[in-house]
Order: C-alpha cells, then sequence, then structure tokens
C-alpha cells in the first residue's frame, strides 16, 4: 500500500514537473519567436523610414536647387534685357539726332517716299518733324512729293524720335514712317539682330 | 497507513503538483511579458537608430544642395560678367547695325 503510494505520488509529481517544463518550452518558443518577429519588423520599419527619407531628401535638393536655378535664370535674363535696353536707347538717342548727319537728307527723302507710296494718294498730306532739323535741310523733301501733295513741317519731332506720317486728302489712310513706328514695326528683328550681335559665341 | 491518511497524502502531493505547474505558468506569463518589452525596445531603437539617419540624409541632402547651388551663383556671375564686358566690347557695333535696320529696314 505504501509502496504504491509512493508510486502515485512520485507520478503526480513527474507529470506536473513535466507539464511546468512543457509550459516553460512553449513560452521560449514563443518569446522566440515573438523576438524573431519584432527584428523583422523593427528591420521593416527602419527601411521603410530610410526609404521615405531618401525621397525626402532627392525632393529638398530639387526644392533648393530648382529656386536657385530659377533665380540665376532671372538674373541672366534681367541683366540681357538691361544690356539690349541700353543699346535700344541709344539706338533711339542716335535716331533722334539724326538731323545732325549727312544722312539725314536722304534718309528723309525715303521716309517721305515710302509714305507717299503706301498712301496711294495724287493729293497725299506729309507731316514731317525730326529735332535739329532746319528748314534748309527739309527743303529737298518736296521733291518726292507728287505734285498735288502737301508737306507740312512740324518743328517739334513727330512721335518723339522724329519721323514722318502721310495721308490721303480725307484722313482715311494713314501711314506712319515715324522711328518711334519703325521702331515698333521691326521690334523682333531688332531685338534678334541686339542679341545676336553682342552674345553669340 | 491508513486509508485516510493514504488519501491525506495525495491530496498534499496533488496540492504540490498544482504548485509547480502553477509556478511554470507564471514564470510563462513573465517570459512572455519581458519578451514583449524586450520586443518593443529593439523596435523603439531600431526606428530611433532610422531616424537618426534619416536625419543624416536630410542633413547631408541640403548640404549637398547648398553646395551646388553655390557653384550654379558662381556660374551665375561668371556669365554676367562675360556679358556685361561682351556689351562693353561689341556695343558699338550693335547700335550700328540696329541703327542701320531702322534706317533701311
Amino acid at each position: 500500500m505504501s509502496e504504491s503510494l509512493e508510486k502515485l505520488q512520485n507520478r503526480i509529481l513527474s507529470d506536473a514537473r513535466l507539464k511546468a517544463e512543457e509550459t516553460i518550452k512553449e513560452a521560449q518558443a514563443k518569446a522566440q519567436q515573438t523576438l524573431e518577429e519584432a527584428r523583422r519588423r523593427a528591420q521593416k520599419e527602419s527601411e521603410e523610414i530610410i526609404a521615405k527619407a531618401k525621397v525626402e531628401a532627392e525632393n529638398v535638393r530639387r526644392s533648393i536647387l530648382s529656386s536657385k536655378v530659377r533665380v540665376n535664370r532671372l538674373r541672366i535674363l534681367d541683366e540681357k534685357n538691361r544690356i539690349v535696353q541700353d543699346i535700344i536707347h541709344t539706338v533711339e538717342d542716335q535716331l533722334s539726332s539724326i538731323a545732325r548727319t549727312d544722312q539725314f537728307e536722304n534718309t528723309a527723302q525715303r521716309f517721305v517716299a515710302e509714305a507717299v507710296k503706301a498712301v496711294e494718294s495724287d493729293q497725299p498730306i506729309v507731316r514731317i518733324g525730326f529735332r535739329d532739323a532746319t528748314k534748309k535741310n527739309l527743303d529737298g523733301m518736296s521733291r518726292v512729293l507728287p505734285k498735288g501733295g502737301k508737306l507740312v513741317i512740324d518743328e517739334k519731332p513727330i512721335d518723339d524720335f522724329g519721323g514722318v506720317i502721310a495721308t490721303d486728302p480725307e484722313g482715311r489712310v494713314v501711314f506712319n514712317n515715324t522711328f518711334k513706328s519703325r521702331l515698333e514695326r521691326l521690334d523682333n528683328q531688332l531685338l534678334t539682330l541686339i542679341a545676336s550681335t553682342v552674345f553669340s559665341e | 497507513m491508513s486509508g485516510i491518511d493514504a488519501v491525506k497524502k495525495v491530496v498534499e502531493t496533488e496540492t504540490q503538483a498544482r504548485r509547480i505547474v502553477d509556478e511554470a505558468a507564471t514564470k510563462a506569463q513573465k517570459v512572455i511579458s519581458e519578451t514583449r518589452e524586450q520586443a518593443e525596445r529593439i523596435r523603439q531603437e531600431a526606428v530611433a537608430s532610422a531616424q537618426g539617419r534619416r536625419e543624416g540624409i536630410l542633413r547631408e541632402a541640403k548640404e549637398k544642395a547648398e553646395a551646388e547651388a553655390r557653384q550654379s551663383d558662381q556660374e551665375t556671375e561668371r556669365i554676367l560678367d562675360t556679358y556685361r564686358k561682351l556689351s562693353e566690347e561689341r556695343k558699338a557695333a550693335a547700335v550700328s547695325k540696329a541703327v542701320a535696320l531702322i534706317l533701311n529696314g
């Protein structure tokens, strides 16, 4: 009786120890699995943070650079524009004072002839006005007018820089051949010419 | 030994066995609980490390971009200088051609 009781007790304790051991092993296995999973997730989370950081860094870089490049392109454009405008002002000054040069008469006659031809009238009215032009050097203009034409001499330069405006007698057809108008008509060619002369290699 | 004593012995042994199993369960619970804390520490350390690297990557990108921006400024200054010199050298020719265009164009 005593011997079998002892066996029973040992068996009960042995079973309990075995169960305890299994419980611990299961817990340790689960712990191991939890740690591995945690390491995997941490690795993945780190990689996501780094990948986002690289994209963010590229955006930061592009933002800084594109803003700088834009500003610098504008500075270059501003400078080119300033240079071209400076040249155009000098051109305007030279055109304004053309009456003091020896090419004035030819030029003025050509302007008158062009304007008369453009209005296609037998009795054109031609206004002419250049800075510093004298009556003497405008007298020759009548030669290029048709017989019925009329020359009106302005004492002041027409349209700021001087030139010629022709109309038919009724004032329906007007041809503006002033320097200002020619500058506007030839604007694109003028800018291209100046830019290619100054900035080309 | 009487039958009652034998039963008492068995009951005591079963109590002892239950204590062994309970202690193991408590220990297992502790292992799992500590492991969860350790897992959270691993995650936090990894994230902190990644955040540190992120700061480094961003700082490096910013410094690199600023260096490139300074280079762009220098290049722009060089171009502006060139334009100013060209303008001085070629202004007279440009004015002459432009006047001719307006007079004859």
